[in-house]
């Protein structure tokens, strides 16, 4: 919201003794920050942050009000003579129950008044506005952004009949003033003649009737609208007006009457217009209940003492009308509060005009033992560390892809996923529609973007949530990604470069501890991704140190056997064979450390050179019972096949 | 020891083997050194061999202990100075081979944690000495969780379509717009048990979504971290010492902190944290765009209403509430000019900003 300083002081005289900085942390302590100050036409205007349930702080009066009480200075009275009513010149049926009670009208000739004032110019200037030099525009407009009650003007000429104020039936349609044809429905609140709706009650009047050059005669709107109504059918219609936002947000009913008297005076007095009548349909709502304030809940509240003789003249500077009983404070808001309802909100007010800084700060007491991290997130935590040391980068990636992207992976994967249940309905567009199956697509797209980049290397990680569809909805599973590309090492003269390799990832897999190997998948020329749920992790231990568990203090004998194997020879049955023979204990490993292939080893065969490791925990083993275990473990390679490499 | 009945050319010998010795440069004069003294012919040590043989029965045994005593002096010297010798030509050999240390070494690679998760593990760490766990939930998420749970109406403009996203065939789900629906979950979780527990305390970090076009300072998707206290006479008091006490342990023991008053239909009374900028300090900046201060959080004692819908007396039990906007904190301090850069996940930022401590 936008405030001149120099509207700012007719309202509330006092302002004038603060400099702005003073002005903007005043504003700032009372709940409105400023965002902005800037110079329009030699005025200061600020732009202040109104939070959403303040709709009575959203204009020049209103905003003085609030500051008003804070720095006990007095409001100037309005300086608007009220208008005396007389019988109605038009009929208004007010058919709307409790969201509208109350309309106010009046009905004026215009005549050839010198205008919009400079002035008045110069303040619509102000608040952004161009002055369309209309009294009907902006008279309205002015006391919109000066007193915050929104109010309208029909051509009373092209008004039929009487006026209802009247929920819209199926069917209805209204053409608004900004030329577009609305479908009304049966929430949308209406003013309506007898020919059908001419306005939408509170967001914006019709077509058929609006004021224009030619209009001779004006029927003054200055009514009260009840707030959702409003914002549903401002929601509704996707049409957001100066009237809508304000009502929106709460309008006083008070101000009915004294909204169509300021209206009416400004068309007088700018544009000579003659009154012909003014007449209020309904009434202003009764003031909604007192609160109740105790002493008890303020001092909970602060963890101070703050006495009710303390807190009874801050609320009274706010316009509540309170009283003192034997069991707290009772207090009635004032007509343009909406949003005081329980306890908590007056002691909030209270709070807010003592200022928070005189709230003491204090360490809330430990009650009952804290628990644990959470397992889930200490794990995620270690891992991303974990990979963090091993060379990897962790990703952050949105959450949702494009539907082709996602099925192509869902395809490679080999899962069905449909998508309809992962599908948002207003997606920022169709690339980001889907909520992704997989990490990879992300982690690929990531890869590639760097590599462009001129990465020689890539190592890449995401830990995050996937989408699997299910009746009930989508299911979240957390999966870590990991995607590695590029070429290793050959940036040292003792590291040889060679490119990555699918097996790399295998490595990561099982130092991670892996049981199952995930499949890795080639996503591009040279690029390697895995995934899986982080579940197969396994659960990280309760017990802080783990069993203790021997080991050999013995010498451990090492012999490496060369074994000729036909090319599409099982690693894993061929170790498992000779892993069977060998005394368990013992063992302590057996893999294979070198991979030969070449044109001078027989035809269909490769070389696999295999490396056991004995170590037993008793005693120091001898030469003869290790050749023994190996003739053994060749004895059982050769039932596969192998046999001993010359 | 007795030299006497040694002629004069040995006790010469005597008198100059230590200077000699020490003459020795390299091994190759030492080993003429050791010929000359204790060499198997034509040596000191093998005339004086053939002396003791010489001599009168009588003077055998005299004779036999000096020469002993002497030969074992100068094979000790020899071999201390050998041992040196040997020494120092390793070190000269190895000296000759080495590589220049200023080559490049084989290093290992380098990673990083994401400067968000990284930020966010700060923050946890930062309460856990308050007693605070850390919680999650669903990023798929009810409209009762995310918005009905906490006091927010049905005709709330955040609950439109032009600000949550939500999913096709299935009515009443909605990605989250904050990290607060896990409020609603934990406190109907552990509502049975409040009394035993002595209240409840948490973080929850995580992924948050709204409707915002990608730009500079948007981003469809960002992260939050939720802080939530129930106890019993929980006020407003004790959230400001927790949030005093939580940004003075993020941005530095003379961080100034100021409360605001605000509003959030999930608490009363609501308030807005700002941090005295950590750049300018106070005199104002581009990031603090002049005002001295930066919004870091909004917080609040949690509304009667939440904690009812979560199955929580009001009457017995208060608390307070907070969420942190992570992204915006992050670039605050670190001076990120661009939101994206979080998200576009370019090595080369990720490594300046993601470090591994």
């Amino acid at each position: 919201m936008l405030i001149e300083i120099k509207a700012l002081v007719q309202e509330l005289p006092a302002v004038a003794n603060l400099s702005v900085t003073e002005l903007c942390e005043l504003s700032a302590a009372l709940g409105f920050p400023v965002d902005g100050v800037s110079q329009e036409g030699g005025e200061t205007v600020i732009e202040v942050d109104v939070t959403a349930n303040r709709g009575d702080v959203l204009s020049h009066r209103g905003f003085a009000r609030d500051l008003a009480a804070r720095v006990d200075g007095k409001l100037e009275p309005l300086a608007c003579p009220t208008l005396e009513e007389g019988a109605p010149l038009m009929p208004i049926h007010l058919r709307a129950g409790a969201a509208c009670p109350v309309y106010s009208t009046a009905v004026l000739d215009l005549g050839e008044g010198p205008g919009t004032p400079e002035e008045a110019r110069r303040f619509l200037a102000s608040m952004g506005t161009n002055a369309k030099g209309f009294a009907p525009v902006d008279g309205s407009n002015e006391l919109l952004f000066r007193y915050g009650h929104p109010t309208h003007a029909f051509d009373a000429d092209r008004l039929k009949g009487c006026l209802i104020v009247r929920w819209a039936e199926e069917g209805e349609t209204l053409l608004t003033l900004d030329g577009v044809e609305r479908k009304l429905s049966p929430k949308d609140l209406l003013i309506a003649d007898d020919s059908g709706p001419v306005a939408l009650a509170g967001v914006m009047g019709g077509d058929s009737t609006k004021v224009t050059p030619e209009t001779r005669r004006v029927l003054l709107e200055s009514a009260w609208f009840d707030a959702r109504s409003v914002r549903a059918t401002a929601h509704r219609h996707g049409l957001h007006s100066d009237a809508s936002y304000r009502f929106g947000r709460g309008a006083d009913p008070a101000m009915a009457r004294t909204g169509r008297d300021l209206l009416a005076r400004r068309l007088m007095d700018w544009g000579g217009a003659v009154l012909h009548g003014a007449w209020t349909a309904g009434e202003v709502p009764e003031a909604s209940a007192a609160i109740r304030l105790t002493e008890g809940t303020l001092n909970r509240l602060t963890g101070s003492p703050i006495s009710l003789e303390e807190a009874k003249p801050l609320l009274e500077r706010l316009g509540f009308v309170v009283s003192q009983g034997a069991d707290g404070l009772w207090a009635h808001p004032p007509t343009w509060r909406h949003d005081m309802e329980i306890e908590v909100d007056l002691a909030e007010e209270v709070l807010r005009m003592r200022g928070y800084d005189t709230i003491p700060m204090a360490l809330p007491p430990l009650q009952g033992h804290p628990e644990p991290l959470s397992a889930n997130y200490a794990q995620r935590k270690n891992l991303a560390l974990r990979l963090a040391h091993l060379g990897f980068h962790q990703t952050v990636t949105l959450g949702f892809v494009s539907p082709e992207i996602d099925a192509e992976f869902m395809s490679v994967l080999g899962v069905d996923n449909p998508q309809g249940g992962r599908t948002l309905v207003n997606p920022l567009g169709v690339e980001y529609s889907v909520m992704r199956g997989s990490l990879l697509p992300s982690l690929r797209s990531t890869a590639e973007y760097n590599l462009r980049q001129g990465a020689r290397e890539l190592r890449l990680f995401e830990i995050s949530p996937v989408y699997f569809s299910t009746p009930k909805g989508p299911q979240e599973t957390l999966k870590l990604g990991i995607v590695w590309s590029g070429t290793l090492g050959g940036e040292s003269y003792l590291s040889p470069a060679r490119p990555v390799r699918s097996a790399d990832l295998v490595g990561i897999a099982r130092d991670l501890g892996l049981e199952v190997l995930p499949q890795v998948h080639e996503l591009g020329d040279g690029v390697f991704g895995i995934e899986f749920p982080l579940g197969e992790l396994g659960r990280p231990q309760d017990r802080i140190i783990p069993a203790f568990q021997a080991f050999s203090r013995f010498p451990a004998v090492e012999r490496d056997l060369s074994l000729l194997v036909a090319m599409e020879q099982s690693y894993a049955a061929l170790r498992d064979a000779m892993t069977q023979v060998l005394p368990k204990d013992t063992l302590q490993s057996l893999a294979c450390v070198d991979v030969f292939r070449h044109k001078s080893l027989p035809q269909g065969r490769q070389a696999w050179l295999m490396r056991f490791r004995f170590q037993h925990m008793e005693r120091t083993l001898t030469g003869a019972e290790v050749d023994g275990w190996i003739a053994k473990a060749l004895e059982a390679a050769r039932t596969h096949g192998a046999e001993l490499r010359g | 020891m007795e030299l006497s009945l040694l002629p004069q050319e040995l006790r010469d010998a005597y008198e100059a083997f230590q200077a000699a010795l020490d003459a020795c440069g390299d091994l190759d004069a030492l080993m003429r050194l050791k010929g000359a003294y204790i060499g198997r012919e034509g040596s000191h040590a093998a005339r004086m061999m053939d002396l003791l043989k010489a001599a009168p029965k009588e003077q055998k045994r005299e004779l036999g202990a000096s020469i002993n005593a002497l030969k074992g002096k100068w094979e000790e010297g020899l071999r201390i100075r050998q041992a040196e010798l040997e020494d120092a030509r390793k070190r000269q050999a190895s000296l000759a081979q080495a590589w220049d240390p200023e080559l490049p070494p084989p290093t290992p690679a380098k990673g990083a944690m994401h400067p968000l998760n990284r930020l966010m593990d700060r923050m946890v760490e930062v309460f856990r000495p308050l007693g605070y766990h850390v919680e999650e939930g669903p990023e798929v998420e009810t409209e009762a969780h995310n918005f009905d749970g906490l006091n927010i109406p049905a005709d709330h403009p955040a609950r439109g379509s032009a600000d949550t996203f939500y999913l096709k065939e299935h009515g009443d789900l909605l990605l989250r717009t904050h990290t607060s629906p896990v409020q609603v979950r934990v406190m109907q979780r552990l509502a049975p048990t409040i009394e035993a527990r002595g209240g409840i305390r948490f973080l929850a970090p995580g992924r948050v979504y709204r409707k915002d076009e990608i730009d500079p300072t948007h981003s469809p998707m960002f992260h939050q971290v939720e802080g939530l206290l129930v106890g019993k006479g929980i006020g407003m008091h004790h959230l400001k010492g927790t949030l005093d006490y939580a940004m003075k342990a993020l941005f530095g023991p003379k961080a100034e902190v100021r409360f605001r008053p605000s509003y959030f239909p999930f608490t009363e009374p609501s308030c807005e944290v700002d941090v005295r900028c950590p750049l300018c300090g106070g005199d104002g900046c581009r990031v603090c765009k002049g005002s001295g201060w930066v919004e870091l959080l909004g917080a609040g004692l949690v509304h009667p209403n939440v904690l009812r819908f979560s199955g929580i007396d009001p009457e017995v039990w208060s608390g307070f509430a907070f969420g942190i906007g992570v992204e915006r904190t992050a670039m605050m301090v670190s001076q990120t000019p661009d939101l994206r850069l979080f998200f576009e996940n370019d090595t080369r930022f990720l490594a300046a900003m993601g470090g591994l401590d």
